[in-house]
């Protein structure tokens, strides 16, 4: 730690901070008592794990504390919250169903940069360091031709960790296992184009251009549509 | 953020008629509820992973696989919890916990 560092200033460096970690943002989220409490304990799983090397404990250490980090406060308002919610059937059966996909992961195709803000080449530290900016902007919804290979699929995104979804696009942007569905007849088919945009974006806008992407999905003969946000 | 962002994706294609279902990682459980989304899977990943470990094809598979099920079989509002399954076999069954309303 820096001269004269905190506990509180040190974890709460993970986030956008001097340790800029992604996949440990959420450290900044936790009280000072249960970061200690993360930390102090994933101390003692790793002892385990020295002993038996047995991983797994590790992973799941993270991932609780992952989503105790994003839960919300007892008594917290949430502003995205609704009293209910719109559900529409599915028009036809699944293997006759025509399936798009649309994610929030920021993949989009080697070639075909959505260029955010202008910025045509925009690094993923370069998106990290200007996440403030993208919070505000409206969304860019980028289309990927459903027969695209996973190597010619890029991805940038300052929100989260894209180092799994830049290995094995499937493991955010599952467009090669619905091919492989649709080629087994599980589904009718895959809309041509996929989407995906950056998630971290205004909601006021998410919510403004929404109507028009439903209607690319339309436009792409969609009968349902799979989500996937990261 | 990004869980909010699609969230309000899919109550706006719902509303205008495309049937929607969406894959969560369980660190955004709560989020589904709260903006009461009609279909959805919570996956045990950390985020940034929703349908599984790079390289893990038998498991996004399966992942896949339940939530475009749901498509078929949930009639009203239906949210399935995958419990963890390290390596998937293909073609495989996972069962999950269900919760509707």
């Amino acid at each position: 730690m820096a001269a004269g560092e905190t506990f509180e200033e040190f974890k709460d460096s993970f986030s956008y901070g001097s340790r800029t970690d992604l996949a440990f943002k959420f450290l900044k989220k936790l009280a000072p008592d249960d970061a200690a409490r993360f930390f102090a304990e994933l101390l003692t799983k790793l002892g385990e794990t020295v002993d038996d090397g047995d991983a797994r404990r590790l992973v799941d250490h993270a991932i609780e504390w992952q989503a105790r980090a994003y839960a919300p406060a007892p008594g917290e308002q949430r502003p995205w919250a609704y009293d209910d919610g719109p559900f529409t059937p599915m028009p036809a059966p699944l293997a006759d169903a025509r399936i798009a996909l649309l994610t929030s992961s920021g993949h989009f195709v080697a070639g075909a940069d959505p260029a955010p803000f202008g910025a045509a080449g925009m690094t993923q530290d370069e998106a990290i360091a200007r996440i403030g900016e993208f919070i505000r902007a409206a969304p860019d919804l980028s289309e990927i031709p459903a027969a695209t290979p996973p190597g010619d699929l890029r991805v940038r995104h300052g929100g989260y960790d894209i180092r799994a979804a830049e290995a094995d696009p499937d493991a955010a942007f599952p467009l090669a296992r619905l091919r492989e569905l649709a080629a087994e007849g599980h589904i009718g088919s895959v809309a041509d184009p996929a989407f995906s945009f950056v998630g971290a974006t205004s909601q006021k806008r998410v919510l403004a251009t929404a109507p028009a992407w439903a209607d690319r999905l339309a436009a792409a003969g969609a009968d349902a549509v799979l989500l996937v946000p990261v | 953020m990004c869980h909010v962002s699609v969230g309000h994706v899919a109550r706006v294609l719902e509303e205008r008629g495309l049937p929607t279902v969406g894959v969560y990682v369980q660190a955004f459980r709560h989020v589904v509820d709260e903006m009461v989304l009609p279909r959805a899977v919570i996956t045990p990943h950390f985020m940034g992973r929703p349908l599984g470990p790079p390289g893990d094809a038998a498991r996004q598979r399966a992942v896949l696989e339940v939530a475009l099920d749901l498509l078929d079989s949930a009639t009203t509002r239906t949210v399935v919890e995958l419990p963890y399954a390290e390596k998937t076999q293909a073609g495989s069954s996972t069962t999950g916990r269900v919760s509707g309303q």
